[in-house]
Parts: C-alpha cells; structure tokens; sequence
C-alpha cells in the first residue's frame, strides 16, 4: 500500500498478503482481476469498493483458495495468510484461518436449529465437545442471538440470520474475517445489526476485510480500496479518498452526501457524520428560507386504485396488515417504506391482486379486483419481484418479452411491436437473442421489467428494484422509472434505499406492524424524525442535515442550492447529480 | 406455513433420546405388522391415539385425515377383490367377495391407519436432527444424513420460491391451474424452469459455504453430544420392548391370523 | 461422489426439489385418485442426467423428506431404494445409448432411446415398490407396480424433455454436469455394458409380467406350493418369486 515499506519477503506480520493476483475465468476473454497486490496488517479494517463487475467478489475469493479451487480459470500470483504462502490447500483447511460471510444469507445457513448451525463447523474441525459449547455461548453472546439456540433459522429476521452466519464463521476461530456484502440484501435495520456488531468485532481486534456498495461503512475503516476492472485504482484512509467525489463516481461508486455538499462548499474538514458536517456547514451560513412550495392542489379526478379497509392475515395467523385505507391516483409516484416484516410487501402483493385480502376490498377504477378476469388485470396492474429470476425461464430476452403478450391474446404483429418498444424502453434491443440466464444482474432486472412494461400496465409496483445494483444501475433502473412515469404511468416502489425514495417518489406510504402509519408527502414524513425512528426508516444523510437547520431537503441539489446564495465560498455545483459512466 | 409435522412441546416424549424414538418407531411398525385380524391390532392402534393425546399432537391428525379416509377404504375394496379363497357372504353370493377377505382388508386397513399414526407420532415428536443424529449412531454415514438435514431445510426455500414463480406467472397473465390438461402441463414447466434454475444458482455458493466452514477439511470430526440417555431412555425402551414381545409371542403361537371360516 | 461437496449440495437439491415440488403443484388427474400425472415424477429423472449418482441419493432422500409431511411407515424401505435406483437408472443407461448426445431428443431416434430409458428406469422403480409392498401384504403388485410404472414413464416423458431442453444447455455451459465434477469412471467394455443392458430389460419386463402373474393368482411356483409356503394375500409368492428377476435387475445395471 502507498505509504508501507515494500518488503519482500513475507512476514508474519502481514495478516493477508497479495502479490500480483490475476485470475481470468473460464470462457471469458478477459482478466477479472489484474495483478492485484495488497497487504493487510492484523486488526485492520479495510473496505474494498468498487462498481459491478469491478472483482470485488473475485478478489474476496482469492482470500481462502476458492479461487482456484473451485472456480475453473486461470490463476495467477501469491497469497499469504499469516505468513503462510497459500499453494495446494483446500478450502476446508483454511477454514480456523480465514471466515468468510457472504450476501445471501440463505445459502450459507444449512441446519433447522441456531444451536446446530454454530456447532456445524465446530464438527467439522474436531473442536472438542466441551470446547464446542463455551464456543457456542460466547459467539451467541458477541452476536447477540443468546437465548435463541433451538430457534429455526428460518423463523429469524434477515439481520439475526446475518448475525447467526457471522456467529457461525466466529465460532471457529479464524484470525481474518471477510465480509462480501453482507448487507445488501437488510433493511435498514438490520444493517445497523451488522454494523454495530462489525465495530464490536473491531474493539475486540479481529481484523475485517468488508466487500461494501455504500461508502458510509467505509468511514471507521483503515484503509478503503477501490477497484475497477480487476485493478485497484486507489487505496487510501478513507478521509482522502472519500471526499475525492469525481474520482469515486468515475469507477460507479456513489459518493456520499455530506462529501458532496462539503466539497461543494470547499470545506476541507472530513465530515465523519451528519453532526460534524452540520458544524462546518454553519460556518457558511445559514440557508435561505424555504422557497414556497407548488402546492399541489389539483385533487385527482377518478382514483386508480381504492383500497378499503383491507386486512390480511396468513392461514391463521396474526395479521400481517391491518385496516389498510388508501387510494392511488393515476400519475403518482409512490414509495411504500417500512421494516422488513412490517407488511409492506403484503400490502402491495393485495394491491396489484396477487393476494385476495382476508378482509376489505380493493377496487380498480370501481371495479373489484378480485371479480377482474387474469388476462385484464394483468394488463393494468403490473407487480416485478425483487430478484428478476423469479421470473425469467425463457431461452432468449425476445421469448421472455413475448410470453406474457401471448398470455393476453394478442397477435403477432402486434407482439412483435411491443417486443421493439419495451426492449427498447430497458435499453435491453441489443441483446434480444441473448440467453437470459447469462445477462448480469442489472440487464436482468430490466429485462423483469420489459417483460410486464410490454403488457402496458398503467400502474407498476416494484419490490426493491435497486437491490444488488451498482451506483449506475441504480440510477439507470430510476430514471427508466422516471421516465415511465413522466408518460404517464402510476410507479409504487418498495424500497430501503432512502434516497431513491427521497429522490424519485412524491408521496410515501409507511407501515409499522402491519399498520400504515404515513401516507402523505414524502417532504413531510421526512421532517418527522420521530416517527421516521419509530419505524426504523432513516432518511437520506442530506436530509438529516438539513433538520439541524429546520429543513427538509430532499436531494444534495437542494441543499446546494439553499446554502449557494449565503457561501462565502464560490459554490461549485455538479450538475444535476453525478453522472456515472455507464 | 407450518410444512412440516413437527410440533415444539416439550411432554415426556419429545424428550426421549432420539435412539429411543427410531427404536420405538420400528418395533411399533414390527408389532403391528405381524397380526392380521383387525382385532389384535386395535390395542396397538389405541395405544398409539393415547400417546398422542398425550404429545398433544391431535393437529398432526387433522392435517392428514385425507390419508387416513383413503387408507379405511383402499385396502378394503382391493383386498376383498385379491383375496379370493374362502367363504361367500351368505346374503350377497354373487359378489366375488369372501367374508376372509373383507375381514384381511379391514385388517390392513387397521395395520396401515396404526402405521400411518405411528409414523404421525414419530414426526410430531422427532425434529430432523434428532432423526439424523440416531442414524449416525447406528453407523449411517455422516455426509449422508448431513445431506438430509441440508435436504429438509431446503425444502421451505424451494417452496417458497415456487409460490413467487406462480405469482410471478400471474402478473403476466397466466394462471397455472386452470385450463386443459396438456396446458397446464406447460404451464407447470414454466414454473419449474425458474424454480430449477434458481436453485442451481445457489448451489455453487452454498458449496462454497460450506468449505469455507470446514466442511471436507480433512480433518477427523467430533460429535456434539446432542442428548444424554436417561434413565426415563431406559425405562421407555423396556415397555416398547415388552409390547414388541408379546406381540411376537403372540404371533408365534398362532394368533393374529386369519383363518378359513 | 461424497468427497466432492458440490455433488454433496447438488444431491440435497435434487432432494429437495423433489420434495418441494410435490406440495403447490395439484396433481393432474387422469383418472383421478389412480392414475396421474406429477411434475414430482420427473425430477429424478432430469437430475439423473444432470448429477448422475447425486440424483439417485437426492431421489432416496427426497422420498424420505417427503415422508416427513405425509408420515412415515414400513413401506418407505422399499420406496426409497425404488427412488435410488429410479436416479440411478436413466443417466446410464443414457451414457451407453446415447450416443454421446445431451439428453434433450430432436430426432425421431433420439426420442426412441429417450423413452425406452425412461420406460427402463420407471419400470425398474415399478418393480421395486410393488414387489417390497406386496411383500409386506400391503398392496397386490398387480395394482401398486402397474400404477407407478404408469405414473413415472408417463410424468416423466411429458415434463422431462421440456425441461432438460432448457436447463441442460445452461448446467453444460456451466461446467456443472456430473461428468464434469465426477473423475472418470473406469470404463467397462461395451460389450458388457450392452449384456448388462439386455439383462436389465429383460429382468425388469419379465418382473412386471411375472409380478402381474403371481399376484393375480395366474402363476405360482411349485416350489412355494411343495413348501406349503403359498399364502391369500400373494406375499410369499411375489416376494420370493420376484427375486431372481430382482437380482437379475441390479446385476444388469451395475454392469452398465
């Protein structure tokens, strides 16, 4: 690393040592990791960052020997654990040495009790018996999970399932713990979970390597690295190379806000957090006064959609949403926002008709839902999962356009026009006879999205739609929404990205067990810390500044703007909002 | 949704040592299997719907009735057909039916409903591990029933997934369950294909998981002692044995079978 | 098979696939109650040709699983070696007349080699079950053997082929077929591997004629009637006069 002695042999201590790491796979043409040499010293935290298709996961994979083990292609270079030069091990001998959790936490969890799960490695390396169980109890306490030995997994929340694979991994004692993601797929809550634990584990001087797509987890780290097509472009303490805004949206990463907003105003202090950013932003000045808002007063004429008292419950049980009233108008916008399990996905599950409530009705254009024959209301309400393999099984991106038009009756030629159009609404035209399979993640999710777009739907409901997509893609698959809706369709995302929701959606709908709690202006949620607490939404960093100055903003670009007429400095603006290469 | 029949109380029997359980199990299924006339096979089935009363596992019951309504009236039709020797019924001559026939399918029907509770009793009381554990004991290979433990907790996952592929379908205007045979057959492909896929998607990682916790280490593994045997162990596996006993006694002296009118 | 932990993963897939696609899809009746059509059915079958032995495991296990939430007895002994050797069969078969082609017919004689290994394996299965629970008195062979003949050759040749056309392609491009985790296995002449094969056929089409025969009564051994060992619910005579044939079955397979 730039500013480390450069030493040849390799010494004990280095926690990780890599020279000059590459690795093509099998049937690709080029390297996903080029040469990449790095050092880690024992209790450090370093946060790797990087876009898509950047190495992150290929690198991390190189750690422990699955790459080569597992992964066919061709691998380069030298790693040192602790001062053992990595040759012929297998990946279960390195077990005790390195621990790996990985983003899907549903593929690293194989037994039906907490207590199994953690014992499972345990077994496996011979721990003795006695051992096992004073083992079990301190990780269960580190995570927190005491008391939930003869629990089943399945039964946990995505955090306590992170945390309960994270035990699992500690258990065994490895002296380096590598975190590919392991956040993505929490909400917000839970990725507090992991966060608070990660800076436990730091005090007691594990040392961390963390795979990260948002850079706030990169402030309390040693060292940050960013890479881009298999090279590491920069490695740095993260107060220089977080604030380096061009540099981290030229490689598709997203910058923070409060870097934004500081180099904007050319402020060099390091805002670590909101309240440090709040205090040199004070010494500006302070904003102008709120610009009066266009008040929408225009009330829609006929609803889209009536939801009327629904409530909804699973065979049997508590109900997961209860006396639901709403009504969406043509045109809107809307983020449904709330903690996994709050009911949020339940709710917009009986909206678009996939799921008859238990009670209540809901009502498009007037008409009851449930009495609307399939084949009509798949044409006006459109619902995309979160993870786009769910629905895609055809053999090229043409046969998944098609299949639902053919579902509604349609004739060739007109299927064969709206194949063109949504195709080429997704940006996906190109790649038409491509297998779907072998699209990456983000080309998938939009090819989930072309194929109901085809069907012309007028209101489109989309459960995460950002979720395992880079900076780019992110922004991408938003402005596709954007677009769609400035045509004139009615857009409900579900989302924990505060700011997709705070940038694009107009009006929120919160739900708190099962109950909603918010459904008003997004503005407005957002100027209620409280409430927004109480339901474990966190609302964008910007906008949180801007409440230390009795404001709401919404996006960087407000702020900017509210503070540019009272900057002693001259106000550097960047655009609308960075624009990534793509 | 509960999938499987476990229930969670914590009685007298869910806390036996899991030897015990498999134990009782078979020697259950051996007693009942040697009679033949439905008479002799009652107290067992009674003794059965005791235990589970007493586990309180009544809901298992009602979750399989269909089984049990299948199992009163299945073996009895056919038997009566297969089992052609013995005495007519003097009311009904006509029908190629014997009076020991119908008698030998009332009693299958009695053997097949005890086993059909036994095996109810068992999964109500035993999770998956305990299951395993008590093979791996009586020397099953370890890699073998780790797969069926990995096996079981997967199937929750599938499940789930399959129902979001069938949702996913909705959306674009197919319903699975409704039209002619031959397209619904098609349709049951279009579910399958994600599902499948969706599951080899995950296999790669979570064979890396796997490793990464030290599965195939090569180093010699060590057992968890899951549960104590207790004396109460004891005790239970002496009246199991002793109702296996005079069952058998019973059988070799002659009794249980069903003889020519 | 059990050193390498990606069979050991795919084996539990298979397993739980199978038991999983038993519970949201209905049945499609044929004639209902009796004779039906289970997408379940054929999910041995196409994992055979994926993962090899890992779908004869997978299918073991997968019967056992799906045990768990119907409740378990006697017979399952029997249905789940009838489930082994149901994984076990078609991906054999299908190395020695094959062709060295995938599993996914496009000629007419390709589909000719396709459903006479799926009638093999499902026949193999057949006789299995209902020789093991004709054994146990439960159910005449003439009804359970015939029936899950029907069943398997049937859902298997309807879901099978469509969907190994799509999945088959994208398991190969993976390098994730069996034969690509899997070391060589030493290979046996083919002279052998056919008599192997004409054994199986010939053991298990005789064990469905001569299993349809004892049990209804048409046929039984001078032996069992010399031994006086003949009994009302054919038990004896299936389970003994179903052995050979049996025997005969897994010699021939082996030697594939």
């Amino acid at each position: 690393m730039d500013n480390r002695s450069s030493v040849l042999s390799p010494s004990p201590a280095d926690a990780l040592r890599l020279e000059q790491v590459s690795f093509t796979y099998a049937e690709a043409s080029t390297p996903a990791l080029r040469e990449v040499s790095l050092r880690i010293q024992p209790g450090e935290l370093v946060v790797v960052i990087g876009a898509s298709g950047a190495g992150k996961s290929t690198l991390v994979k190189c750690l422990n020997r699955v790459i080569p083990a597992f992964q066919a292609g061709a691998f380069t270079g030298d790693v040192w654990l602790f001062g053992r030069h990595l040759l012929q091990e297998r990946v279960g001998e390195l077990a005790g040495i390195v621990g790996v959790v990985f983003q899907d936490f549903e593929a690293q969890l194989f037994s039906t009790t907490v207590r199994d799960e953690v014992i499972f490695g345990m077994e496996q390396l011979g721990v003795s018996p006695e051992e096992m169980q004073e083992r079990l109890d301190a990780v269960l306490a580190l995570v927190g999970l005491t008391g939930f030995e003869v629990r089943d997994p399945t039964t946990l929340s995505g955090g306590q399932k992170q945390r309960l694979a994270i035990a699992a991994m500690l258990a065994l004692r490895p002296q380096i713990l590598v975190l590919d993601e392991p956040t993505t797929d929490l909400d917000p809550q839970g990725r507090q979970e992991i966060f608070t634990l990660l800076s436990r584990m730091r005090a007691e001087g594990y040392t961390l390597v963390l795979v990260e797509h948002e850079l706030a987890a990169a402030v309390d780290a040693d060292w940050v690295i960013l890479l881009s097509e298999g090279q590491i472009v920069a490695v740095d303490r993260p107060e220089r190379l977080l604030p380096q805004i061009e540099l981290l949206t030229r490689y598709g990463v997203r910058p923070r806000d409060l870097d934004r907003i500081c180099a904007a105003f050319g402020i060099t202090a390091f805002p670590r957090d909101v309240d440090t950013a709040a205090l040199h932003l004070r010494e500006i000045g302070e904003p102008r006064s709120e610009p009066s808002l266009p008040t929408s007063e225009q009330q829609p004429i006929v609803p889209l959609l009536q939801v009327e008292a629904v409530s909804h419950s699973y065979s049997g049980g508590a109900p997961v949403v209860t006396h639901a009233t709403l009504s969406i108008a043509e045109g809107e916008f809307i983020a449904l926002l709330g903690q996994n399990g709050s009911g949020k996905t339940t709710l917009a599950k009986i909206v678009s008709g996939l799921l008859p409530p238990t009670q209540g009705r809901v009502l498009l254009r007037g008409e009851e839902l449930g009495r609307l024959p399939l084949h009509r209301v798949a044409q006006e309400i459109s619902y995309v999962f979160q993870n786009p393999d769910h629905q895609l099984f055809a053999e090229t991106v043409e046969e998944e356009v098609a299949f639902g038009l053919r579902n509604i009756g349609l004739e060739t030629a007109e299927v064969a026009l709206r194949i063109e159009e949504a195709l080429e609404a997704v940006g996906l035209n190109a790649l038409r006879t491509h297998d779907p399979f072998l699209l990456g993640r983000g080309e998938r999710q939009r090819l989930a999205v072309a194929a109901l777009l085809a069907l012309r739907p007028r209101l489109l409901i989309l459960d995460e739609p950002t979720t395992g997509l880079d900076y780019p893609e992110q922004r991408r698959m938003m402005e596709l929404l954007r677009r769609l809706h400035a045509e004139g369709r009615t857009i409900i995302i579900i989302t924990h990205v505060p700011w997709v929701a705070a940038e694009y959606a107009e009006r929120a709908l919160l739900m708190v067990h099962g109950q909603l709690v918010w459904d008003g202006s997004l503005r407005g949620l957002c100027a209620q810390p409280e409430l927004c607490a109480s339901a474990a939404f966190r609302p964008p960093e910007v906008t949180r500044l801007g409440l230390h100055f009795k404001r709401t903003f919404l996006s960087v670009d407000e702020c900017l703007a509210a503070f540019s007429s009272v900057a002693h400095q001259p106000f550097r603006s960047d655009e609308d909002h960075p624009q990534p290469v793509s | 949704m509960a999938l499987f029949l476990y229930l969670d109380h914590r009685t007298f029997v869910h806390r036996r040592h899991p030897l015990v359980k498999v134990a009782a199990l078979l020697l259950f299924f051996v007693s009942a299997f040697v009679m033949e006339h439905p008479l002799f096979i009652l107290p067992l089935s009674a003794s059965v719907a005791a235990l589970i009363l007493w586990t309180k596992s009544t809901p298992t019951l009602q979750r399989i009735r269909v089984l049990f309504l299948f199992i009163a009236i299945f073996p009895v039709l056919i038997w009566s057909v297969f089992y052609r020797n013995g005495t007519p019924f003097p009311t009904l001559p006509f029908l190629p039916i014997t009076q020991e026939g119908a008698l030998y399918g009332l009693g299958m029907a009695a053997k097949l409903g005890t086993f059909l509770a036994t095996g109810a009793l068992f999964l109500s009381t035993t999770r998956i591990e305990e299951f395993a554990y008590a093979f791996t004991l009586l020397g099953l290979p370890y890699r073998i029933s780790f797969t069926l433990t990995l096996a079981f907790r997967l199937v929750p996952l599938f499940l789930e997934s399959a129902v979001t592929v069938v949702q996913a379908q909705r959306c674009r205007g197919l319903d699975i369950n409704s039209g002619p045979l031959f397209q619904r057959l098609r349709h049951y492909v279009l579910v399958l294909i994600p599902v499948f896929m969706g599951a080899l998607r995950r296999a790669d990682q979570m064979s890396i998981a796997l490793e990464v916790r030290g599965f195939n280490s090569g180093r010699p593994r060590s057992s968890f002692q899951r549960a104590p045997w207790t004396g109460a162990d004891t005790l239970a596996v002496i009246a199991v044995l002793a109702v296996t006993a005079l069952y058998l006694s019973l059988w070799s002296a002659g009794y249980g079978r069903i003889r020519s009118l | 098979m059990w050193e390498n932990t990606r069979l050991v993963v795919f084996t539990a897939i298979c397993a739980s696939l199978y038991a999983a696609v038993l519970i949201p899809f209905k049945v499609l009746p044929i004639i209902p109650g009796v004779a039906e059509l289970r997408p379940a059915n054929a999910v041995p079958v196409i994992c055979s040709f994926l993962f090899g032995p890992a779908a004869a495991w997978g299918a073991a296990i997968g019967n056992l699983i799906g045990e768990f939430f119907g409740g378990m007895g006697p017979g399952d002994v029997f249905g789940c070696t009838a489930n082994f050797l149901y994984g076990m069969a078609p991906y054999k078969i299908w190395e020695l007349i094959g062709g060295a082609e995938p599993p996914t017919p496009k000629t007419l004689s390709a589909w000719a080699r396709f459903a006479f290994t799926l009638f093999l394996s499902s026949a193999l299965c057949a006789l299995v079950v209902g020789w093991g629970l004709n054994l146990l008195g439960f159910v005449p062979f003439a009804v359970l053997g015939n029936l899950v003949l029907f069943n398997n050759f049937v859902s298997s040749m309807l879901f099978a082929p469509l969907l190994l056309a799509v999945i088959y392609p994208r398991v190969a491009r993976g390098r994730l077929l069996y034969h690509h985790l899997l070391p060589a296995r030493p290979t046996k002449s083919r002279a052998v591997r056919f008599s192997g094969l004409a054994l199986l056929t010939c053991a298990v089409v005789g064990g469905m004629i001569a299993g349809n025969l004892l049990a209804s009564g048409y046929w039984t051994p001078s032996l069992l009637v010399a031994m006086g060992w003949e009994t009302q619910s054919r038990a004896a005579e299936v389970g003994l006069g179903l052995v050979p044939f049996l025997l005969l079955a897994i010699t021939g397979l082996a030697l594939l």
